[in-house]
């Protein structure tokens, strides 16, 4: 009996404990909501969530060479933003940059810009951070000062309000990654001893905004009235907080907690915009194309008129529908992304569609044609009779891919050809790759703008995946021709000068089939409308929302 | 005293063991950090670009001599508590890492600990003593349900239901707006985004024990010399305290010995949908990233809680009862 009264206690205990905290978190979530009203025409604050999935607080670091910064985006900036869709320039804190030849790269650097602690910004600062790059390779992201795409540079020099950077040879393939470096100052960093180490507590960059508080979990970024283009942004203060999966995000932005979410929503359609269509919608921007790759040094695909039959046999459509919800668009062969680069399409087939249609007759035609004959059991065989069969490594926990190449392995074996899916740990399928031990594999193909350093590294013979490295040209495509169009695109420095090759590399894609596209694989934005309006959308897709978020910021306006 | 130095012995020969396993592991697994660490800043399966790769083998340095000579330099790294930098918190040292992490666990997860084991303890004796009355079905049969549910499932329910339907607590993280430091505003967070954190460990951790108790509870209940204390008149409350909990206790205090060393893995998940900055989730982001030296240290952090554990265990056990010392020497 006694013990009764005993427990009875504890647990009243117990529930007085819970209820005092209940009330502490109460006035904890008043605290937390108030915003302050905006002033005109500008929007108070927006809210994302972290950038970096280290959720270990009071470790901040700003430096933008390290590989997890709290924040890579609002404070250091680059020379040029040349968006990820299409691939159009924005002139940032260079104006211009004019190729001589393609061994001397000139920067225009743009005067009146101020550091974020009143000095101001010049020539030399661009300069100094180039040349940083050739004492510590860590941070020299873009190749300037190695042989990977391109030949070295020899030298950066800092001439008026001119940066010119002369190289060995040829090095145009490396703009994009020029033109992507973030600049330090050099008042600051001229002092630390080794930048790839450095832990930057208080980060001085040309960026439009600046570090008003962290506490080693909310980072509260504050508008720079000085900033350079200071009448093209809205937003007075960002704040990134937190770190969330799916679940947690869908429900964030249902209710408003976060302005953005980069990450993946499965159906966003109906998780959330179904909710909310006023106030919330997403953009899907194509970032690359998933392709279908076969080991071209193995049977059956190093028949290109396999390849090719098979291409024409792929339900692109239901591969959308049960990979990603129907949200992306059948990707054309051409390997480019269509509609977004659709200037770049060399003449021979702008307005041609170069999507291939899903039409199993002309596919089972195509492979009569090339020997592959039906046996009595409906099983094709390989055209000297022996057995034909397609190995399938998918990559197990990747649900879009394991959802496609169901579809793959439906479509292949619909055609005769005798398929099997092997789902194992993405770590083992890297590994198939890069032993050269796969039979069919899916990937990525980037659909970056440097077209040599994407398309053209996947049809390149010099990037076969090593035993340590995946590089590109997964399935070994090997064509000495196209190795030597794909030099000489990488040599051109202007757009016209590199579609006849552009041409070539298309052609390639197009009649070889070294890889088969299926769908474009996205960069994800879901976005709340009732703070700010302006994100890229499919009816405006000026950018991709994800990886252009500096370019986005400067269309952000309150809603109207 | 050999009893003692043979549970020593056995301690630092498993040591040994689990230091020399942390270290082979990592070296004979696939994948490349640096390799992962470029996947990771552009997204999965995505396309390698040799510069980046470069860039960032050279950033984070490769190790280089022989196997012997990189297992002494690990050996000698870890006597001078050394133990390297991490990758993902890269440049920040291993050490400082886990010192930022390690207090929320133990915040969270030792106090539910705690007060688990304190409710099953009480909970079970209570059944045990009351069995076969209704409340005893109840605890018992309620357990057993609740058992079958697992702590990141209960964490979602409730996220959804107080974080998000009633709003009532903060649905992520260890806290948010406050400066963290001896302030009212910090500790009031704190509290708020720990409780259903805590909650939802404190719905199943303790059911092992109540069960657990129970039975022991039972057994001991049937002994003669129980019958003999009821027999000579002793009030209900001894018998049931000073002699059958008593000795009920003894398993299951060698039991949460094991299980506070054990304790990390179980947390990951819950930690994981709070995103709750302990190691749990440390533990999470340094597997997903392949954080060899961090992933190695938290191994090693949890085999030598559990090991110590266990020695502290079987130590106690030795003086607590003297059956085990003369038995085994």
């Amino acid at each position: 009996m006694r013990i009764s009264r005993r427990t009875s206690q504890t647990t009243s205990l117990l529930v007085g404990g819970l209820a005092l905290s209940l009330v502490a978190s109460g006035c904890a979530g008043s605290a937390q909501d108030q915003e302050n009203e905006a002033a005109d025409g500008m929007i108070a604050q927006l809210t994302f969530p972290a950038e970096v999935d280290a959720t270990v607080g009071g470790l901040g670091n700003y430096n933008p060479y390290s590989p997890t910064p709290l924040t890579a985006v609002w404070l250091y900036e680059p020379l040029i933003v040349r968006n990820n869709l299409t691939c159009e320039e924005t002139p940032w804190l260079a104006t211009g940059a004019t190729w001589d030849g393609g061994d001397k790269l000139t920067l225009d650097i743009r005067e009146g810009v101020t550091w974020s602690d009143g000095e101001e910004f010049t020539a030399d600062d661009v300069a100094f951070t180039l040349n940083l790059q050739k004492e510590f390779p860590g941070m020299d992201k873009a190749g300037l000062w190695n042989d990977t795409f391109g030949a070295p540079a020899s030298s950066v020099t800092a001439d008026g309000n001119q940066v010119v950077i002369e190289f060995e040879g040829n090095a145009a393939a490396k703009y994009d990654g020029i033109i992507g470096t973030k600049i330090l100052p050099e008042h600051v960093y001229s002092e630390v001893e080794d930048p790839t180490t450095y832990v930057d507590k208080e980060p001085v960059g040309t960026g439009p905004f600046e570090v008003e508080s962290y506490n080693g979990r909310r980072l509260t970024l504050a508008r720079r009235d000085d900033y350079w283009q200071a009448d093209k942004i809205k937003v007075e203060k960002i704040v990134q907080e937190g770190m969330f999966d799916s679940s947690q995000a869908a429900l964030k932005l249902e209710n408003g907690e976060i302005d953005a979410y980069y990450g993946d929503i499965p159906n966003p359609q109906k998780t959330v915009v179904d909710k909310d269509p006023e106030n919330t919608g997403f953009f899907y921007a194509p970032a690359g194309t998933t392709v279908l790759t076969g080991n071209l040094e193995q049977e059956p695909w190093s028949d290109p008129a396999f390849r090719e039959a098979i291409s024409y046999g792929m339900d692109k459509e239901s591969m959308s529908e049960k990979g990603i919800y129907g949200i992306m668009e059948p990707a054309s062969q051409t390997g480019l992304k269509l509609p977004a680069m659709e200037d770049l399409l060399p003449e021979e087939y702008a307005g041609a569609d170069t999507v291939l249609p899903y039409d199993p007759d002309k596919a089972a035609e195509m492979l009569d044609a090339a020997g592959y004959e039906e046996g009595p059991d409906g099983k094709r065989t390989m055209p000297d009779g022996s057995p034909l069969s397609v190995d399938f490594s998918v990559q197990a926990g990747f649900i879009d891919y394991e959802a496609i190449a169901e579809v793959v392995s439906d479509n292949l074996n619909a055609l005769g050809v005798d398929t099997k899916v092997t789902a194992s740990a993405p770590e083992s399928v890297d590994e198939e790759k890069k032993q050269g031990s796969f039979n069919t594999v899916l990937e990525y193909l980037h659909g970056g703008c440097e077209l040599a350093r994407n398309l053209g590294s996947k049809l390149n013979s010099k990037q076969f995946p090593t035993e340590q490295d995946i590089f590109p040209n997964v399935g070994r495509y090997s064509d000495p021709a196209t190795d030597d169009t794909i030099a000489q695109l990488s040599g051109a420095t202007s757009r016209e000068e590199q579609k006849p090759y552009l041409g070539d590399l298309v052609d390639v894609m197009m009649t070889e089939y070294p890889v088969t596209s299926l769908i474009y694989a996205p960069s994800r934005t879901i976005y709340r409308t009732d703070n700010a309006e302006g994100w890229p959308t499919e009816d405006n897709p000026y950018a991709s929302g994800a990886d252009d978020r500096l370019l986005v910021m400067t269309r952000l306006t309150p809603p109207s | 005293m050999r009893y003692f130095l043979r549970k020593l012995g056995f301690f630092v020969g498993t040591l040994w063991a689990v230091v020399t396993l942390n270290f082979l592991i990592p070296r004979i697994q696939p994948g490349d950090p640096a390799e992962l660490m470029v996947r990771r800043l552009q997204g999965k399966d995505s396309q390698l670009d040799a510069a980046q790769v470069r860039a960032m083998r050279s950033m984070l340095g490769t190790p280089d001599g022989s196997l012997w000579s990189q297992y002494w330099d690990y050996l000698a790294d870890l006597l001078r508590g050394n133990f390297g930098v991490s990758y993902t918190y890269y440049p920040f040292k291993v050490g400082d890492v886990i010192g930022q992490a390690i207090w929320w666990t133990v915040g969270l997860v030792v106090i539910t600990q705690i007060i688990s084991f304190a409710i099953g303890m009480v909970l079970g004796a209570y059944a045990a003593w009351r069995r076969n009355t209704r409340l005893d079905t109840t605890i018992t049969l309620g357990s057993t349900f609740l058992g079958t549910l697992q702590p990141f499932w209960i964490a979602l329910v409730l996220l959804y239901v107080f974080g998000y339907t009633l709003g009532w607590f903060p649905t992520s993280g260890g806290y948010s707006a406050s400066t963290p430091g001896w302030n009212a505003f910090f500790v009031e967070e704190v509290i708020s985004h720990a409780t259903l954190p805590a909650l939802a460990l404190l719905i199943v951790t303790p059911i092992g024990w109540i069960l657990g108790m129970r039975n022991t509870m039972i057994m001991n209940l049937g002994e003669d010399y129980i019958r003999l204390a009821k027999a000579k008149g002793l009030a209900d409350r001894t018998v049931a305290l000073r002699y059958a909990a008593r000795n009920a206790l003894l398993p299951s205090v060698t039991g949460f010995a094991l299980a506070l060393g054990g304790v990390l893995g179980g947390t990951i998940l819950v930690e994981t949908v709070f995103d709750y900055p302990g190691l749990g989730r440390l533990m999470g982001e340094a597997v997903q990233n392949k954080d060899y030296p961090l992933l190695q240290t938290l191994m090693l952090l949890t085999t030598t809680g559990v090991l110590v554990a266990n020695l502290v265990a079987d130590l106690l056990y030795g003086v607590l009862d003297p059956r085990a010392r003369r038995a085994e020497g």
